[in-house]
């Protein structure tokens, strides 16, 4: 199953109240993919992912799901850290477990597998020990963790990431950019990262989505990050 | 102790009231909680206040169609009242969400407008009915006093559905509370559950209007909430010790007001602000508040790690 197509997006446009801010959108991403999603500020890069999520609908076009028949499509989300309101008294285990509901009825309680499953998906990501700790009191590094953790625990078809070393110090970022990577590898699991960041996508990415201005350039980090392709999208020289 | 033993006993002519305040003291705060981790204080101010508006606006329509009637002895007077209350909670609460959701122009502007507009409305309607003074500025001002046995049944009834359905769905409420982006990829209707909380708030404070007033209803949906906010570690202590709070202090403010001769729900309230106070100055000596916590442990645990 592995370069089978997971999700392809077919001819998209996306924007908001019907105004488009990227158009023609036309890529597929591979089962087992590692894809970078860059772009700079206000390129489209929330725009995208929110489309994607089911936040928001596309302009036009659409964005088909490779899923089993009777099964849902779902997305291992991991936010930026900063749009989660610390004034709820979670503890990291609480947000973590937030990646079972799905598979939990309305009324229903949390069974003790999920729970196993949570502290199991917890050790995975290096956060068992401060699973007990109130989230908000956390850094920035060990909200990372968690929130890896929970989406997990969501059992996911792509890991999808917000920028997850936005707040986060150079060690930290390392860390969990190479905890990312290794699951990646091990569990063969695909991953969409929405970042800025040059160096982490050269290091950890395979391939890369380009948003620049109203349009979407695909394709391997070794062709779209050379100098001169990096040059022609900057329209800039760039050592 | 006496005095205690003496509101609690069966026989106590004020009971009625007694039950409803200890009721409305428990159930408030379990609603309260969301008002306060949403962010919308100031909703939890002005939704007692619309209530009122409508029971005030109910109790006025007969006056209007010029139906006279004993304000105090009706069971269907009761029953309007009711309607109006929470006919205009749940109207302004929906639109006040719809507007929230949306997430244009200034929460705080809409619902400082929605409770200034509500209580001119209230003062200008009880202004022209010549029934006000029989009792319905003693409900305003929180003067639980007349509480038959059905207000009771009924208030109890409803709190207890309030309860349930916390009870049944408090992971679905607090996921969208917290991070909607999740909830909508794990396929929850966020407005569906966003609906259901607002509804549950409109009950809430429709029934403890009500039976209580709006100034017990507005200290009793947030000061437990947030004097327990600063102690909690887990938002299942959150959950308990604000409703233990509430309960408990309507119940002594109950036992002030009695010994003291003084009206109830400004005694609720107060003493309610009061322990909020000592909160407070306990929680900031004993290094407790949010911003120390997160200092002390970023100091033991490394800067960002």
């Amino acid at each position: 199953m592995m370069n089978s197509p997971i999700i392809t997006f077919e001819n998209l446009s996306i924007g908001y109240h019907g105004e488009p801010l990227l158009s023609g959108i036309s890529l597929t991403v591979t089962r087992g993919s590692f894809i970078a999603v860059l772009g700079s500020n206000g390129s489209g890069k929330s725009t995208l992912l929110k489309t994607l999520l089911g936040l928001i609908p596309p302009v036009a076009g659409r964005i088909a799901l490779a899923r089993e028949p009777g099964a849902s499509f779902i997305f291992g989300y991991v936010p930026q850290t900063t749009n989660l309101d610390p004034l709820y008294p979670f503890t990291g285990f609480d947000v973590a477990l937030m990646g079972a509901y799905g598979r939990v009825k309305p009324g229903r309680f949390v069974p003790g597998g999920e729970r196993t499953f949570t502290r199991e998906c917890l050790e995975a990501a290096g956060a068992q020990g401060f699973a007990q700790t109130r989230f908000a009191e956390l850094s920035g590094g060990q909200k990372q963790r968690v929130l890896i953790a929970r989406a997990l625990v969501t059992r996911p078809d792509i890991l999808v990431l917000d920028e997850p070393t936005s707040g986060v110090d150079a060690a930290a970022t390392h860390a969990v950019l190479e905890f990312i990577s290794r699951i990646h590898r091990e569990k063969e699991i695909t991953v969409l990262l929405v970042t800025h960041d040059l160096p982490i996508v050269r290091k950890h990415a395979q391939e890369v989505v380009w948003l620049h201005q109203g349009r979407a350039l695909h394709g391997p980090v070794a062709e779209m990050l050379t100098p001169e392709r990096l040059m022609s999208i900057f329209e800039m020289e760039v050592s | 102790m006496e005095t205690l033993l003496q509101i609690l006993s069966p026989d106590f002519l004020l009971r009625n009231s007694v039950y409803t305040s200890i009721l409305v003291g428990f159930a408030c705060p379990l609603v309260g909680v969301f008002l306060v981790l949403r962010r919308l204080v100031f909703m939890g101010v002005a939704l007692p206040q619309i209530s009122s508006t409508g029971v005030a606006v109910a109790l006025s329509v007969p006056l209007w169609l010029g139906v006279t009637q004993d304000v105090h002895s009706s069971q269907g007077e009761h029953m309007v009242a009711f309607i109006g209350s929470i006919g205009f909670t749940l109207t302004a609460i929906l639109v006040l969400g719809f507007l929230e959701r949306r997430g244009r122009g200034q929460p705080e502007g809409r619902l400082g407008t929605a409770y200034v507009v509500a209580a001119a409305l209230s003062i200008l309607i009880l202004s022209k009915n010549r029934f006000a003074e029989l009792g319905w500025l003693d409900m305003l001002k929180g003067e639980v006093i007349t509480i038959s046995n059905v207000d009771l049944l009924l208030t109890a009834i409803m709190l207890a559905l309030v309860l349930i359905t916390l009870a049944l769905f408090h992971k679905e409420l607090f996921l969208v509370s917290f991070d909607r982006t999740m909830a909508v990829t794990l396929g929850k209707n966020v407005a569906f559950w966003d609906i259901l909380l607002y509804l549950l708030l409109g009950l809430t404070v429709s029934l403890a209007v009500l039976s209580v007033g709006p100034l017990i209803s507005f200290g009793f949906l947030l000061i437990p909430a947030l004097i327990a906010h600063l102690f909690a570690r887990t938002m299942r202590q959150f959950l308990l010790l604000a409703s233990l709070l509430g309960g408990v202090s309507s119940l002594v403010g109950f036992w002030i007001a009695y010994t003291w001769d003084f009206p109830v729900g400004p005694a609720d309230v107060v003493l309610l602000g009061v322990l909020y106070g000592i909160a407070w100055l306990v929680a900031g000596i004993a290094g407790l508040t949010p911003e120390k916590r997160r200092g002390r442990y970023a100091v033991k645990n490394g800067a960002n790690g």
